[in-house]
């Protein structure tokens, strides 16, 4: 975590946010999250990413499920669409199918997206459909007020754990990269920088890019996913690794001793959209 | 029953086989030169759930002259591809009905085993080598079903030109000498049936009561439900395949693309509808079509349609349930889901066509409904109105407006925009991605007027009296029948009360009770939700006995009508997976005004 060596002034503070133009993303809700939560570097890097990327709010549509993670569309100033528990991708796809010029952005924590929604996640990802899916994972479920998730480490104590968590975590990267995601990165909420830079790259990919967000819950878990061992443990993906390697990928994505962040893997292929297109010219050349 | 010749045309032919025999294309050959010849015809065919593996099929045939509503429960023709399944049906023959079976010596297969063995002394049998001559003419056994066709055609002087025109057609674009070895088939299976010395009396001369007709078309339920949404300007379908509903997707497959349209096959039924929401919610005509097991997957996100007011169409053609239930069967017992399958208070409008004209109206009139009354329409069919077919001349001007939306006033503020301001008709104007200023959020959560989420006892309130009553206007949609009433005016003995498919078999039935002099009159409703409680009501109360008839175990029609209107009605309730018979709706008819069903007959 960053320590605050200098003093910060309010009014010096207020000048430069409004000046960074990304305040032009933040709608007049106040995000509901608990202080210290990691997902206000999230929403403040995908304020920023926007903001530089110059994408135009009345053409940009954030798509989310349910949990503390998916409230993210209603702090946006963008056309935002907060669906049900584990269905936001499904969601996007038909957005994004029905009108491919907007940029759609989808959010979800690791219960709406790996648990429910888990289905959903290969389809989107070998379609390879032009969104961008921002996992805020903090392995814990926090709306329900702290149970188990499929990110959960072993021996995790909650609600409905009492007696410590038996459930083996999923590893959502190798998933992905195995589903044929074209974009697999991911990213920590205590390195805000390099995230803002990981959001935009994803953002910026053509076809479904996949940027998986280690993010502590302040409140409920105090012994796991804290930013003290994030701190700890988050190292950035080796300087040689090649992102156009699949395989190289994959065995980065084995690496659990740390948690190493950055491009995974990044490749380009026909999105559904071209997919889309090409059979319609084929229909009508029968027709 | 004895009929002579020159009567009015009736007459409904069965022809029966095993998956793989070719029964369901011989009927579909058999019914398309009969809509071209210009017949009425309503098919049906029942198939068994497996592709081949000793299956039975039936397709069934009602030709006539006059307008009807629905098949017989007797046919007058079975034509036999496969004994052994046809053997239970020589009983559905009438007396004097015609069997038509291979000519197979009867020493050669196991006692009881020939289909002749089966026929009452009142059955006119007719043997034909349908093997022998498809071997001679095409070196194959393969095209015995077009040699029972041809000789079924050649027996009842058809018109042969109408079935060589549907021949072609259907092999258009296939090899020629396939095209030429079928035709052949029916000409000498034909040219047996003329040489054949009769014993019955029907014929079905050259020309139907309307002469040859060119704009009436043979179309089932679900290909009119396709046309419908065509002609509607469907942008988007989301689809998983589920018996009896494929055939929506798979239909729209080859016509959407054509029209830039885009369809895609989802992972599962929940992707489906969600998909379609979220096509709906970027201001596209967008659609699903699943079954009552897909429904049941679909209702939660149904919910969220009708939350976050988002436009959206199902159809769903029901079948035999609970759970997996009878793929293959109809049933009419998914209304119970349809209209209440949600969580928490979420009316959407449900429309159950009673006809194959009907699914075309209501296909399109739903994208029309979604978008002005911004909600989830379902469309609610079954498997015998989803794979029946029938004549139908559909309009030649496209009948379905294109942008039913209430949009935002252009000259309004952008601060002003509220996408779920309360209004006097509880419809809000609409913004969709891409307009500029007018971002919102839509959630399933109860919100405000701005769409910020709110849990406060008034708005949640004002929210439900919004998203219900903002529904009742669509009882005066423009274009659509919502309920309507026939046979005899003012108060009668019986009313019968119907919906979806069962309606054919209601107004057949009402109509044979008042040739026995009961006083009868027969109401359908199409608008399930919200219910025209109105109409319903007048209806009730010119009837001194009431009869509602549906195919489903639980009354499930009979309860809603009960619930609304406070009134006790009859119930008559069938769950066999095949259509309500018409002597059965009769007989009920008579018991309730005291009639016994024999002086009736008389």
């Amino acid at each position: 975590m960053m320590n605050i060596s200098a003093p910060v002034y309010l009014e010096d503070k207020l000048e430069e946010v409004e000046r960074s133009g990304k305040l032009e993303y933040r709608s007049g809700t106040l995000p509901t999250w608990c202080p210290g939560c990691g997902y206000f570097s999230i929403s403040e890097g995908v304020g920023k990413a926007m903001t530089e990327l110059g994408l135009d709010q009345k053409d940009t549509v954030c798509v989310s499920g349910i949990g503390c993670a998916s409230r993210f569309p209603f702090f946006m100033n963008t056309y935002g669409f907060h669906s049900l528990h584990g269905r936001a991708l499904p969601v996007a796809t038909g957005i994004k199918v029905a009108n491919e010029d907007l940029t759609v952005v989808v959010v979800g924590g690791d219960g709406d997206a790996f648990a429910i929604g888990g289905g959903h996640i290969p389809h989107a990802a070998r379609r390879n459909v032009d969104i961008t899916y921002i996992l805020f994972d903090n392995g814990v479920y926090g709306l329900t007020k702290g149970q188990t998730s499929p990110t959960s480490i072993l021996g995790f104590k909650t609600t409905t754990t009492p007696y410590l968590n038996f459930d083996q975590p999923l590893n959502p990267l190798m998933m992905l990269l195995s589903y044929g995601a074209s974009w697999v990165a991911q990213a920590y909420a205590g390195e805000p920088h390099h995230l803002t830079e990981m959001i935009k790259a994803a953002i910026d990919h053509r076809g479904f890019s996949y940027l998986h967000v280690l993010s502590p819950c302040v409140t409920f878990d105090k012994t796991s996913m804290t930013y003290k061992n994030l701190d700890m443990s988050v190292h950035p993906l080796p300087d040689d690794h090649d992102a156009s390697d699949l395989s190289a990928a994959m065995i980065a994505a084995q690496v659990t001793d740390h948690r190493q962040i950055g491009v995974y893997f990044s490749s380009e292929r026909p999105t559904l959209s071209d997919g889309l297109d090409e059979i319609s010219e084929r229909a009508k050349k029968t027709a | 029953m004895a009929r002579t010749a020159k009567q009015r045309t009736d007459i409904q032919i069965a022809i029966c086989g095993s998956a793989g025999d070719g029964t369901i294309a011989a009927g579909d050959i058999l019914k398309q030169a009969m809509a071209k010849a210009g017949y009425n015809v309503i098919a049906f065919d029942v198939y068994p759930p497996e592709i081949r593996g000793f299956g039975k099929c039936i397709a069934r045939a009602r030709i006539t002259s006059e307008q009807v509503y629905s098949l017989k429960s007797e046919s007058d023709c079975l034509i036999s591809l496969n004994d052994s399944h046809a053997i239970p049906h020589v009983s559905e023959v009438c007396k004097f009905g015609t069997v038509i079976y291979e000519d197979t010596p009867v020493s050669t297969v196991g006692e009881g085993a020939h289909v002749s063995s089966h026929l009452s002394p009142a059955h006119l049998p007719y043997g034909v080598a349908f093997r022998e001559i498809s071997e001679r003419i095409t070196s194959s056994a393969r095209s015995r079903n077009i040699v029972a066709v041809g000789y079924l055609a050649g027996l009842y002087d058809m018109p042969a030109e109408v079935f060589h025109e549907v021949i072609s057609g259907k092999f258009a674009g296939k090899s020629k000498e396939l095209a030429d070895s079928v035709g052949a088939a029916f000409d000498a299976g034909f040219q047996t049936g003329v040489d054949t010395f009769r014993l019955h009396f029907d014929r079905i001369g050259a020309s139907g009561g309307k002469g040859k007709q060119t704009d009436l078309v043979m179309m089932s339920g679900n290909a009119a439900v396709v046309r419908g949404c065509l002609d509607a300007g469907i942008d988007a379908f989301f689809g998983y395949p589920i018996t009896p509903a494929t055939t929506i997707m798979e239909m729209l497959a080859r016509e959407m693309p054509k029209h830039s349209g885009r369809l895609l096959q989802t992972e599962d039924e929940i992707s489906a509808i969600a998909a379609t929401i979220g096509a709906g919610y970027t201001g596209a005509r967008a659609a699903t079509a699943t079954s009552g097991p897909g429904l049941a997957l679909m209702t939660e996100m149904m919910g969220l349609g009708a939350m976050a007011e988002v436009p959206a169409v199902a159809f769903v053609s029901q079948r035999g349930g609970p759970s997996t239930g009878m793929p293959t069967k109809t049933e009419q017992s998914d209304l119970n889901l349809a209209v209440f399958g949600v969580a928490g208070d979420g009316q959407r409008i449900v429309l159950a066509p009673t006809n194959v004209e009907g699914c075309y109206k209501c296909a399109g009139k739903a994208f029309e409904m979604a978008e002005a009354f911004q909600t989830p329409v379902i469309v609610l069919l079954d498997l015998y109105l989803s794979n029946r077919y029938e004549a139908v001349q559909l309009p030649s001007k496209n009948p379905f407006a294109e942008n039913c939306s209430k949009t935002p006033r252009k000259n309004a503020s952008p601060a002003e925009y509220n996408r779920y301001k309360l209004t006097s008709d509880g419809v809000s104007p609409r913004a969709i991605p891409g307009e500029t200023g007018r971002m919102h959020t839509v959630t399933g959560l109860e919100h405000d007027e701005r769409g910020r989420p709110s849990d406060q006892p008034r708005i949640h309130e004002a929210m439900s009296v919004k998203r219900h009553q903002k529904l009742l206007p669509a009882l005066k949609h423009p274009g659509v029948t919502i309920s309507k009433r026939f046979g005899d005016k003012g108060v009668v003995d019986v009313g019968v009360l119907g919906w979806g498919s069962t309606f054919g078999e209601i107004l057949e039935a009402m109509i044979e009770a008042r040739k026995e002099g009961i006083r009868c009159s027969a109401m359908k409703v199409v608008m399930l939700s919200p219910l025209p409680v109105g109409p319903v009501k007048a209806f009730l109360d010119d009837c001194n006995e009431v009869l509602v008839p549906e195919l489903n175990y639980e009354a499930q029609f009979a309860s809603l009508v009960t619930g609304a209107t406070g009134r006790p009605v009859h119930r008559l309730n069938r769950v066999r997976g095949t259509p309500m018979s018409v002597g059965e709706i009769l007989d009920q008819i008579r018991q309730l005004v005291g009639h016994s069903g024999k002086i009736a007959a008389e």
